[in-house]
C-alpha cells in the first residue's frame, strides 16, 4: 500500500516536473537577462535619478504632470491606432493573396506559373526589413525633401510648383506611417504566413464539400483559425513600433514636427539628461496599459471558456 | 474568375512598385561614382538646394564604391564576421533554449503556465532604452561587457522567439502527438521527432526574424561594445557620412545580402506549413 | 522525418556556401587565419568599466615572436631618453636612421635666420655615445652646389643619398660615392615640367638593392630605374610632412598606408599583394608611421603606441602603450623610428615648430609592471589636444599609475547622441571614467543629478596659489557656491573695426541699429550669423536661463539677425556660383565665428570678430590695426569661450587622483604648450607665452582671388600683453544650449527666406522649445 502510494506520487512528481525540465534552460537565462533588468526598472521607477533614494510615487506624478509626456503619449496612441490596424490588414491581405493561395483554396494547381510571380513579390515584401535604416533614410529624403521626387512628380502632375518639405511639415505623420508600413509589412507577413500554415487543409476540404465559396472560407475558417496569430502579430507590431524612432530621428531630427513627437523621442531625451527615473516610471505605466486589456480579455475568456476547456480536457486527454 | 485574378494582380503589382522604388533607388546609388551621386542628390545630402535628379540606372556605372568596400576596407569584413559571430550563435542558442520552452508552453498544462507565458510576453514589450541601464548592470556583473558574449547571451534569452514558436507548436494536431505517446515515445523523443519537424515553420520564422533583428541591431552594440574591433556590420557608417555616401550605399546593399539569402533559403519552409508537410501521412 | 532532415541538410549547405562566399571575399584580404581570430581581443584585464577603444592595449593577445611570456603582470617596454650631442641643442634634426654596419646615425643642421641650412653634421652612435663624424663630406657636397639639405638616405645598395633643394626650390638627389665625391641622379625627374614653376619635391627617397629608386610624392610613390625611367606608381594616403615615414621598402616589397589600411605592393609590378586592417591601432587621426621588422612583419607607431603584426597575421600585438610615454604627447612630434638590435626601438621626435629634438630608447624591462596597477580614466566626447597633453604629462609624473584617455567620437564624428547615451548608461550604473571632459555633454543634467563632484575646494586652492586667472574659473561658480567644472583653455571673440562699429558690439540693439558706410559684419550664411550673435550677445539673449524662451526676446533676436543679415547680404543657402563669387560657404560651425577680421581689411564690412584661441590668431588683427589707422580692437563684452572643461565623476574611487589630474591639466607644464586650442587659464603659463619670443620669424599670409593679399608676422610683445590683459577682464562663459540653438536655426530658415512671418517662425520654434523645456 505504502509502496504503491509512493510510486503513484513519484510518477505524478515526474509528470509535474517534465514541463519544468523543458522550461528550465530558458527560465534561468530569462530570469537573469530579462527578469532582473525588468525588476531593476521597476525599482528605479520608485527612486531618484541615480537610484540612491526612494521617492515613492513622485516619479509617476512627475511623468503624468509632464506636458511633454502627455503630448508624446497622445501622439503615440494616435500613431499606433493608425499604424497597427493598417499594418495588420495590409500584411494579412498580402499573406492571404500571396501565400500558397493555390494550396489553401485549391483554385490553382500547385505548380502553376503564378507561383513564381508570387514568390518574387513575397521576397520583395521582405526586403525592406533587412535594409539598414541609415541608407533608407537618405532614400526617403531623396523622395520627400523640398527638391525631391515627390514634389517633382506633383509639380509635373498639377502644373503648380510644389516645395513641401514633407518630413518637417504636418505631413510628417503620414510620412512616418508610410515608412513604418514600408518597413514592417514584410515582417508581419512572414508571421501571418506561419499562422496560415497552422490551419489544417482538412477544414478547407470539408468546407468545399459543403459548397462554401472563397469568401465564406475566409470568414468562417481562415480568420477564426488565425486568432492566435492575430494576437502574436499585434503584440509584435506594438513592440516594433518603438523602432520607428530610428527612422523618425534620422529623418526629422530629435525634435520633429510636434505631430510625430513620440514616446521614444521623449525617452531618448530623458535618457540624455539622466532622467531614467521618469523614463522607468513611464515605461512601467505603459506596460500596465498593455497588460490591462490582456488581463481583461483573459478574465472574460476564462469565464466563457471554462466549460469548454473542461470538456476538451476530458475528450482530448492531454497527457502529462 | 480570371478578371478578378487580373485585378488583384494589378493591385499587387502597384504595391510592389511602391516597395521597389526606394530599393531600386538605393541599389542604383550603390553603383554610382561619387561625383554623380553628389550631382544627383546634393539636397538630400544637405549640401545644397538643387533639384534632386533621381535615377534608377546610374549614368556612369562605377565599381568604385564596391571596390573600396570589398578590396580596400578590411574593416568591413571584420565587422561582417563580427556580425556572424554574434548572430549565428544567438540563433542557435534560441533553438536550443527557446524551442523546449515553447514546447512546454504549448503542449503541457501546468499550474502557473499562463502567468509565466504572460510574463514572457511582458518582458518582450519593454523598449530597449528602458532596460538599457539595467542590462548594463547585468552584463557588467557577468563580466561580459564589451565582448561578443555580451551580445550573444541576452539575445539567446530573448523571449520573442519563444512566443512565436509556442504559437507554432500549438497548431500541431493533438492526434499526432497522441499517436507518438501511444507508440511509447518519451517526452523528449516526441519533442525532437514530432515537435521540431512539425513546428519547423514557426521555428524558422522565429529564427529568421531574430536573425534579421540581430543583424540590424544598433543600440545594443553601440551601448555595450566599446572596442571598435568588436563592432558588427550594422555600425558600419550608421549615419551616412557625407563624404562616404556611395560607400555607405554599397555597404547597405551588402549588409542586407545575407539576411535575404537566408530568407530565400527558408522561404519554402516558411510557405509549407505543418499542415501540408509530408509528415501527415 | 527523412524529408525534414534531408531538407535541413540542403539548406545548411546553401547557407554554408553563402557564408563561405563571404568568407572568401574576406579571406583574400587576410590570407591566413579566419576573421574570428583576428578580432578575438578580449577585455578582462580586470579594469573596471571595460577598456576604452583608445587604449585597447596593455594586454598583448596571442603574442608572437616578440611577446612570449609578456602577458604576465610584469614586464613591458620602458622609455629612456638618449642623450644627444651637447651641441645639437642649437641644431635641427634632418634625419635619424640606421646606416652602414647597423649603426645609428643622426643628421643635424645649423640653420641661418631664414631657415636655410648653413652647415650639416653627421653623428654616429658608437659604444654608447655620439661621435661627430668629422670626415663626412655631405655638408660640403651640398654646400658646393648651393643645395639646402632636406634628407639623408641609406640605400639597400649600400650607398648614401642626399636630397635637397636649390634656390629655385628644385630638388636634387646626390648619390655619394664613398670617397667624398657625389653624383647627381634622376635630374630629369625633379625638374619642373613645361610651364611649371615647381617640380616634384619628394618627402622621402629609398634606393633598392638593384639600384632602382623609390620616390615618394604626397599622394603616390613612384619607382624609377637609375636612368630615370618611371616604371610605375603606387597610391598611398596623403601625408603632408616633409619627413614622411609612412612607408618602407623591404626586399622586393613596398609597404605603406593607403585608404586607412596597410598595403603591400610588389616592387616587381606595382600590384597590391596584401592589405592589413589598421583600424585596431589607428583610427585615421594619428597617421601611423610604419617600418619593417626585417622578417616580413610590420611595426606601426603612432600616439597610441607601437604595435607589430606578422606577415599574413591578422592580429596586432601592442608592444608599447603610447599612453605610458612620450608617444602620446601632443607637444612633440614623431620624426623617425628605428628598430634596434637588442629587441629595442629608438624614436626621434621634434618639438613644435621644428625646434628641439629628442631621442628615446624603448627597451623591454622585465622588472616593470606590465600595466601600472591603479588606473585613472579620462573621458572626452571628442579628441582634445590639451587633455591628451595633460594625460601624457600626468603619466610621466606618475609612472606607477596608468592613465587612459577614452574618446568616444572619431574625427568627423557621428552618432554623438548614442555615445552620450552610452556614457550615461555607465554613469547611471555608478561607473564611468574618473575625469569627464564635459565639452558637448549635458552638463546641467549632470550637475542637477549629482553626477559631478563639487570642486570648490580645489578651485579655492588653485586660486589661492595665485597662479590662475581667477576670473575664468569663477565663471563656472553655481549660485550655491559650488563649482563642478573647470576649463583648461579659453578663447574669446575679439572685435576689430572702425571705432563706432566696435562700439556697437556693446549690446544687441546697437548692433542692429548700426548704420555705417558698410555693414557691421561681413556676409555669411544665416545659420552662422544666428550662432555668432548667440555668442556675442550671450547675456542678453541666452544666459543660463535661456532668455530666448520668451517670445518677445526670440522675435527681437530673429528680427535683429535678419536686419544684420540683410545689411551684409546673408542667405540661408548659397549656390555653388554664389559661394565662388562671394567667397562664402554653407558650412556651419557651432559658434558661428567663421569669418575673421580679414573681411574688415578687405573692405567688406566696418568690423568683424576674430576668435582668439592663441597668439597665432592675433597676427592678422594686429597687422590690420597697423595698416588701418583708427581701427580699434577689443573683446566683446565679458564673453569667453571655454574648452576642455573638466569635472570629476562622483562615483570615482580615485577622487584624489582625479583632482591631481585636474591640477596637472591646469599646471604650468601642460598649459604653457600652445596647441592652438585656446589661451591658458594658468597665469604663469599665459605670461610665459606672452613673453616667449621663440616665434620671431613666424609669418602668416592670406590671399584672395581678387588679388587681395595680407601677410603678418608674430604679434609684438606689446600686442600680446594687450590681449593678455583682456583675458583678465572676461567673466562670462558663453555656453549656448545646442538643442535650443538647433531648434532656432531650423525654425528661422523659413523666416529668413521670407516664407514665414517672424511671428509664425517664433511660434514654431517656441512650440518645440516648450516641449524641450518641459521634458
Amino acid at each position: 500500500m505504502a509502496s504503491s502510494g509512493r510510486r503513484v506520487s513519484a510518477s505524478r512528481l515526474r509528470r509535474a516536473l517534465t514541463p519544468w525540465l523543458f522550461l528550465a534552460p530558458s527560465l534561468g537565462g530569462v530570469a537573469v537577462f530579462m527578469g532582473f533588468p525588468f525588476l531593476d526598472v521597476l525599482s528605479r521607477s520608485f527612486r531618484d535619478a541615480m537610484g540612491t533614494r526612494l521617492v515613492g510615487l513622485d516619479n509617476y506624478k512627475a511623468v503624468l504632470d509632464n506636458s511633454a509626456f502627455r503630448l508624446a503619449a497622445g501622439n503615440t496612441v494616435r500613431f499606433l491606432a493608425v499604424c497597427i490596424p493598417l499594418l495588420l490588414v495590409l500584411s494579412l491581405s498580402l499573406a492571404l493573396l500571396l501565400t500558397k493561395r493555390a494550396e489553401i483554396y485549391g483554385k490553382l494547381p500547385a505548380d502553376s506559373g503564378d507561383r513564381g510571380g508570387c514568390r518574387l513579390i513575397r521576397t520583395t515584401m521582405v526586403l525592406p526589413m533587412a535594409v539598414p535604416a541609415a541608407s533608407m533614410v537618405l532614400i526617403w529624403k531623396i523622395l520627400l525633401c523640398p527638391e525631391g521626387v515627390l514634389n517633382q512628380a506633383l509639380t509635373a502632375a498639377t502644373g503648380e510648383p510644389w516645395e513641401t518639405d514633407w518630413a518637417f511639415s504636418p505631413w510628417a505623420f503620414p510620412v512616418l506611417v508610410v515608412t513604418y508600413l514600408w518597413k514592417h509589412t514584410g515582417y508581419d507577413m512572414i508571421l501571418w504566413v506561419a499562422g496560415l500554415q497552422g490551419i489544417s487543409g482538412d477544414l478547407y476540404e470539408a468546407a468545399r464539400i459543403d459548397g462554401a465559396g472563397a469568401w465564406q472560407e475566409l470568414r468562417y475558417i481562415t480568420l477564426p483559425q488565425l486568432g492566435g496569430t492575430f494576437c502574436l502579430v499585434g503584440i509584435l507590431s506594438l513592440v516594433n513600433s518603438f523602432r520607428v524612432y530610428r527612422e523618425a530621428y534620422l529623418l526629422a531630427g530629435s525634435y520633429p514636427d510636434s505631430s510625430i513627437y513620440l514616446i521614444p523621442h521623449l525617452f531618448a531625451h530623458w535618457f540624455l539628461n539622466l532622467d531614467v527615473q521618469k523614463m522607468t516610471a513611464a515605461a512601467v505605466m505603459m506596460t500596465g496599459v498593455f497588460l490591462a486589456p490582456a488581463l481583461a480579455g483573459r478574465i472574460v475568456q476564462r469565464k466563457i471558456g471554462r466549460e469548454k476547456i473542461g470538456r476538451k480536457k476530458v475528450r482530448g486527454g492531454e497527457r502529462m | 474568375m480570371k478578371g478578378r485574378h487580373r485585378i488583384t494582380g494589378i493591385l499587387l503589382f502597384g504595391v510592389c512598385l511602391l516597395v521597389w522604388l526606394p530599393l531600386l533607388l538605393m541599389t542604383a546609388a550603390a553603383w554610382m561614382p561619387e561625383d554623380e551621386l553628389y550631382w544627383r542628390y546634393l539636397s538630400p545630402l544637405g549640401l545644397g538646394r538643387d533639384q534632386v535628379r533621381a535615377a534608377l540606372i546610374p549614368s556612369y556605372p562605377s565599381l568604385a564604391a564596391m571596390k573600396e568596400l570589398l578590396v580596400c576596407s578590411p574593416g568591413f569584413f571584420i565587422m561582417f564576421w563580427n556580425s556572424c559571430i554574434q548572430v549565428i550563435p544567438m540563433a542557435a542558442g534560441q533553438l536550443l533554449v527557446g524551442a523546449p520552452a515553447a514546447w512546454a508552453f504549448a503542449r503541457f498544462r501546468f499550474s502557473g503556465r499562463r502567468q509565466l507565458f504572460g510574463l514572457y510576453v511582458l518582458l518582450m514589450v519593454l523598449p530597449f532604452q528602458v532596460t538599457q541601464v539595467s542590462n548594463y548592470l547585468v552584463l557588467d556583473r557577468l563580466r561580459i561587457l564589451d565582448s561578443h558574449m555580451g551580445m550573444i547571451l541576452p539575445g539567446i534569452w530573448s523571449t520573442l522567439p519563444v512566443f512565436i514558436m509556442t504559437r507554432s507548436f500549438e497548431t500541431i494536431p493533438t492526434e499526432l502527438v497522441e499517436a507518438a505517446y501511444l507508440d511509447g515515445a518519451g517526452q523528449w523523443y516526441t519533442f525532437l521527432h514530432i515537435g521540431l519537424p512539425l513546428g519547423y515553420p514557426g521555428i524558422a520564422t522565429a529564427l529568421m526574424l531574430t536573425f534579421v533583428d540581430g543583424w540590424n541591431a544598433l543600440e545594443q552594440p553601440l551601448t555595450y561594445l566599446k572596442t571598435k574591433s568588436l563592432w558588427p556590420i550594422s555600425l558600419y557608417l550608421p549615419d551616412i557620412a557625407k563624404d562616404k555616401a556611395a560607400v555607405a550605399f554599397a555597404a547597405a546593399l551588402i549588409t542586407c545580402l545575407l539576411p535575404v539569402l537566408i530568407y530565400l533559403n527558408c522561404q519554402e519552409e516558411l510557405e509549407q506549413g505543418a499542415a501540408s508537410s509530408g509528415l501527415k501521412q | 522525418m527523412k524529408i525534414y532532415s534531408g531538407r535541413l541538410k540542403r539548406h545548411m549547405a546553401t547557407i554554408l556556401a553563402a557564408a563561405l562566399a563571404a568568407g572568401l571575399l574576406g579571406g583574400c584580404q587576410k590570407p591566413s587565419g579566419s576573421g574570428a581570430e583576428s578580432v578575438s581581443r578580449q577585455e578582462g584585464n580586470g579594469r573596471e568599466g571595460g577598456s576604452g577603444e583608445d587604449s585597447g592595449s596593455g594586454e598583448a593577445s596571442g603574442s608572437q615572436n616578440q611577446g612570449s611570456g609578456r602577458q604576465d603582470a610584469m614586464g613591458r617596454y620602458g622609455e629612456t631618453e638618449v642623450e644627444l650631442p651637447q651641441e645639437a641643442e642649437s641644431q635641427s634634426l634632418i634625419q635619424f636612421l640606421k646606416g652602414e654596419e647597423g649603426n645609428l646615425e643622426l643628421y643635424t643642421a645649423v640653420r641661418d635666420s631664414s631657415g636655410n641650412v648653413e652647415e650639416a653634421f653627421r653623428y654616429r652612435h658608437l659604444e654608447g655615445s655620439w661621435q661627430r663624424d668629422e670626415g663626412w663630406p655631405g655638408s660640403q657636397v651640398m654646400g658646393d652646389r648651393n643645395l639646402d639639405l632636406m634628407g639623408v638616405y641609406y640605400g639597400q645598395d649600400g650607398n648614401y643619398y642626399l636630397g635637397g633643394t636649390d634656390d629655385n626650390y628644385i630638388y636634387h638627389l646626390m648619390k655619394m660615392d664613398g670617397d667624398g665625391g657625389a653624383q647627381e641622379i634622376l635630374e630629369e625627374v625633379f625638374r619642373p615640367g613645361d610651364g611649371m614653376d615647381y617640380g616634384l619635391i619628394p618627402p622621402k627617397i629609398e634606393v633598392l638593392e638593384n639600384g632602382n629608386i623609390v620616390v615618394y610624392d604626397y599622394w603616390e610613390v613612384y619607382l624609377y630605374t637609375p636612368s630615370g625611367e618611371r616604371l610605375f606608381s603606387m597610391a598611398k594616403d596623403f601625408s603632408g610632412t616633409t619627413s614622411d615615414a609612412r612607408g618602407f621598402c623591404e626586399g622586393d616589397e613596398f609597404v605603406t598606408v593607403n585608404q586607412g589600411s596597410i598595403v603591400r605592393y610588389s616592387l616587381k609590378d606595382g600590384r597590391i599583394t596584401d592589405t592589413v586592417d589598421l583600424s585596431a591601432v589607428d583610427d585615421g587621426r594619428e597617421s601611423a608611421m610604419v617600418f619593417g621588422d626585417g622578417a616580413g612583419g610590420i611595426y606601426t607607431v603612432n600616439e597610441k603606441g607601437l604595435s607589430h603584426i606578422n606577415r599574413g597575421g591578422t592580429l596586432w600585438e601592442v608592444l608599447i602603450d603610447g599612453n605610458l610615454n612620450h608617444m602620446g604627447m601632443r607637444s612633440i612630434y614623431m620624426h623617425g623610428f628605428v628598430a634596434g638590435d637588442q629587441e629595442d626601438f629608438y624614436g626621434a621626435y621634434v618639438g613644435g615648430g621644428g625646434k628641439g629634438m629628442y631621442l628615446f630608447r624603448y627597451q623591454y624591462d622585465p622588472e616593470l609592471a606590465a600595466v601600472p596597477p591603479t588606473g585613472l580614466t579620462v573621458y572626452s566626447l571628442e579628441d582634445n589636444s590639451t587633455v591628451r597633453q595633460a594625460v601624457a604629462q600626468f603619466q610621466s609624473d606618475h609612472p606607477e599609475t596608468r592613465v587612459e584617455m577614452r574618446t568616444a567620437v572619431d574625427t568627423g564624428g557621428t552618432v554623438t547622441e548614442e555615445m552620450i547615451q552610452g556614457l550615461n548608461t555607465e554613469l547611471l550604473s555608478g561607473k564611468g571614467a574618473d575625469v569627464l571632459i564635459l565639452d558637448g555633454l549635458p552638463v546641467n543634467a549632470y550637475i542637477e543629478k549629482g553626477v559631478l563632484v563639487d570642486l570648490s575646494d580645489l578651485v579655492a586652492e588653485l586660486e589661492s596659489s595665485g597662479d590662475m586667472l581667477d576670473n575664468l574659473l569663477e565663471g563656472f561658480r553655481e549660485e550655491d557656491g559650488a563649482v563642478y567644472q573647470v576649463p583648461a583653455k579659453v578663447g574669446f571673440p575679439l572685435a576689430e573695426g572702425r571705432p563706432e562699429a566696435v562700439e556697437a558690439y556693446s549690446d544687441f540693439d546697437s548692433m542692429v541699429a548700426y548704420h555705417g558706410e558698410k555693414p557691421l559684419m561681413s556676409i555669411d550664411n544665416y545659420e552662422n550669423m544666428l550662432r555668432k550673435i548667440s555668442r556675442l550677445c550671450y547675456e542678453e539673449l541666452f544666459g543660463k536661463e535661456i532668455k530666448v524662451r520668451d517670445r518677445a526676446v526670440l522675435i527681437r533676436y530673429l528680427e535683429g539677425v535678419k536686419a544684420l543679415g540683410e545689411a551684409s547680404g546673408c542667405q540661408t543657402v548659397f549656390t555653388e556660383a554664389e559661394m565662388e563669387e562671394k567667397n562664402v560657404t554653407n558650412f556651419v560651425i557651432e559658434d558661428g565665428l567663421t569669418r575673421g577680421v580679414i573681411e574688415y581689411d578687405r573692405g567688406m564690412c566696418d568690423s568683424e570678430t576674430e576668435k582668439m584661441t592663441g597668439y597665432s590668431r592675433l597676427s592678422f588683427p594686429a597687422e590690420i590695426r597697423k595698416i588701418n589707422p583708427g581701427s580699434v580692437m577689443k573683446p566683446v563684452g565679458d564673453i569667453y569661450l571655454p574648452s576642455a572643461m573638466a569635472g570629476i565623476n562622483r562615483s570615482t574611487e580615485n577622487e584624489d587622483m582625479a583632482k591631481e589630474f585636474i591640477r596637472c591639466l591646469l599646471s604650468f607644464e601642460v598649459q604653457k604648450e600652445d596647441l592652438y586650442d585656446g589661451f591658458p587659464v594658468n597665469k604663469k603659463a599665459l605670461e610665459f607665452l606672452t613673453q616667449s619670443d621663440s616665434r620671431d620669424n613666424y609669418s602668416e599670409s592670406a590671399g584672395y582671388r581678387d588679388g587681395y593679399h595680407l601677410s603678418a608676422s608674430w604679434p609684438t610683445l606689446e600686442e600680446r600683453q594687450e590681449v593678455a590683459a583682456m583675458l583678465e577682464t572676461l567673466t562670462v562663459p558663453a555656453i549656448v544650449d545646442e538643442t535650443v540653438m538647433q531648434m532656432i536655426a531650423e525654425g528661422a530658415g523659413d523666416y529668413f527666406d521670407g516664407k514665414k512671418t517672424v511671428e509664425q517662425a517664433a511660434d514654431d520654434i517656441l512650440r518645440k522649445m516648450s516641449i524641450y523645456l518641459a521634458e
